[in-house]
């Protein structure tokens, strides 16, 4: 496929997608699992920029995105700010705090740094629950009004729509980083820290500018999901989300812009259609996951479409090695 | 002040403590232009220390690093790397999952200071004869590529001086024979420091050796002089190799 085609395909994708809460405006149900879905593929392509591409798990992202919905609720309702200027306002400043909850990964590796992000994330949830001045505690906060666009309330396809548009720049700013310098930064920290400092690469600038993006994809998802569903208690911003979104970008596969896409479209919708039979959620989706873990271990879409030649390269590598060995 | 005569690198009385274990007890080197400096010692005595003090990977208790004149003790190494001090690690590391080509786009994402030539690609990779694996990731080569890889992946810094820990561990006979060959041809690209315990690879390229023992310099000269040195061969040598 050639560069114009793919940017013709790119432009029809485009072109549907903003078409299709039109499609499904008969359907509300649909209509909202559409929202939903959107809104998780915004989180995941942040949460794919920190797992996939930098190496990190970071299990207080939800949380993060706490920070920002309460933030901008609390200027929206107190303050009366508009949403378009309180979201970037509260997702800048729970970028903020996302880099100073990032600090201890540049101490910590790996494994250790998810089970202190676990931590923080529990910590921050008791925080959201115990001290509701601006949370209002467990009870949570309901009927929080949509944004107002040329002085109109967002409802119905509209709303579906800004998300639509809110989605696309999601994935194509994740393109784009990863095409600069930045995106390669971010890749070589992922191999190997110690070679990537040895070859001029500040890893802890790299991994604070990281936390910092990555937060705001996750303040940005948070504000929109406020608006969106219109009720925010602590639940919706746990550990329990915070792993639903990993398991969208391990599921679609972790570090390629497709991946979360795919991981999102899949997992995304689940709760909601199998809401009627709550039993088979939890069977489904577990099922889903043995199997990947099983078959394509590399993510849907990293395994099917785009590691298959690395793999099969290392493989014959190994071989040549132990050949390599007993000469 | 005239640079081509002040010292690449030189460390002054540096002292190293682990907890209780004294890994260096006032180690001054220094490391000369166009000249090969090789370290050796036993196992444990320091060699490798006393890299990742000169690289910024670890801070001395006391005493002082400087690079090109000017003290350094304390800067990371991605700033050293900058200057133009690089180094290679005593186990392989590559950026496994990515090709060839790919890794050396990934160091030359530094910015070289004003005034640097380009660095021409094609020709370091010819030279390392790796013009042909530019497609294949880098976890796949063998050992012996991937030394060469790590090679080419520094020099797309234009690095004044490479620290080398141990550059043919783990090759065969045949490999580290053609090793040597090509260190023999980075000293026309850069300073080199090497670490080595085998006395056949100093003895092949070092113009200078520093000898290691228990964290302490016991030997300092040309390799002819320091492998007659008695204390060098009671201590780590051994009577065999007089």
């Amino acid at each position: 496929m050639t560069k114009a085609h793919s940017n013709i395909l790119g432009g029809i994708v485009c072109c549907s997608l903003v078409a299709l809460p039109f499609a499904l405006q008969s359907n509300k149900f649909l209509a909202f699992i559409l929202g939903m879905v959107l809104i998780n593929m915004i989180w995941a392509c942040g949460m794919n920029v920190l797992y996939g591409f930098v190496g990190l798990m970071p299990l207080m992202y939800a949380g993060i995105a706490g920070i920002a919905a309460y933030g901008m609720i609390h200027l929206t309702r107190a303050e009366g700010w508009s949403f378009w200027v309180a979201m970037p306002v509260a997702s800048l400043c729970a970028a903020i705090v996302g880099v100073l909850l990032g600090l201890p990964s540049l101490r910590l590796k790996g494994f250790y740094f998810t089970l202190c992000s676990l931590v923080i994330q529990t910590a921050m949830t008791l925080v959201f629950s115990y001290f509701p001045k601006y949370t209002n505690g467990d009870t949570g906060i309901n009927q929080i009004s949509p944004p107002t666009l040329n002085g109109k309330e967002l409802n119905g396809a509209m709303f579906e729509v800004v998300l639509v548009l809110f989605a696309l720049a999601a994935v194509g700013s994740v393109a784009f980083i990863m095409s600069r310098p930045l995106g390669k930064r971010f890749i070589a920290v992922r191999e190997d820290e110690v070679l990537a400092e040895a070859v001029g690469i500040d890893v802890v600038r790299t991994k604070v500018l990281a936390f910092f993006l990555v937060s705001l994809y996750a303040g940005v998802g948070g504000c929109l999901y406020a608006v969106y569903v219109g009720f925010v208690s602590p639940r919706a911003f746990d550990i329990l989300s915070s792993l639903a979104i990993w398991l969208i970008v391990a599921f679609g596969g972790r570090g390629s812009i497709a991946g979360p896409i795919v991981g999102t479209l899949v997992l995304a919708p689940l709760p909601y259609l199998l809401q009627e039979v709550p039993w088979a959620k939890d069977i489904i989706l577990g099922v889903l996951i043995v199997g990947v873990i099983l078959w394509f271990p590399g993510g849907i879409y990293g395994s099917l479409f785009k590691g298959r030649g690395v793999r099969a390269a290392v493989r014959k590598g190994d071989a040549d090695r132990m050949v390599d060995q007993r000469v | 002040m005239n640079l081509d005569a002040v010292p690449l690198l030189t460390t002054r009385s540096i002292c190293k403590s682990f907890g209780g274990v004294k890994a260096l007890k006032d180690v001054s080197v220094e490391v000369r232009r166009a000249e090969v400096l090789g370290i050796i010692g036993p196992n444990g005595s320091g060699k490798t220390s006393l890299v990742n003090l000169m690289s910024g990977h670890l801070r001395p208790d006391t005493g002082e690093v400087q690079f090109l004149g000017k003290v350094t003790t304390g800067l990371k190494p991605h700033a050293l790397a900058e200057r133009g001090l690089t180094r290679t690690y005593q186990a392989v590391r590559v950026f496994g999952s990515l090709t060839v080509d790919q890794c050396l786009d990934t160091a030359s994402l530094m910015r070289l200071s004003h005034g640097d030539r380009l660095v021409d690609r094609q020709e370091i990779l010819e030279w390392l004869e790796l013009d042909l694996l530019k497609k294949k990731v880098s976890a796949s080569l063998t050992l012996f590529e991937q030394r060469r890889l790590e090679l080419a992946m520094r020099l797309m810094l234009k690095p004044k001086l490479m620290l080398l820990d141990e550059p043919v561990g783990g090759l065969s006979s045949q490999e580290v024979a053609r090793m040597i060959v090509v260190l023999r041809q980075l000293r026309s690209r850069c300073g080199i420091l090497i670490i080595e315990h085998t006395m056949h690879v100093i003895r092949e390229l070092a113009d200078r050796v520093v000898v290691l023992i228990a964290g302490e310099k016991v030997a300092d000269g040309a390799p002819s002089a320091v492998l007659q040195d008695s204390r060098v061969i009671d201590e780590y040598l051994g009577s065999a190799h007089a």
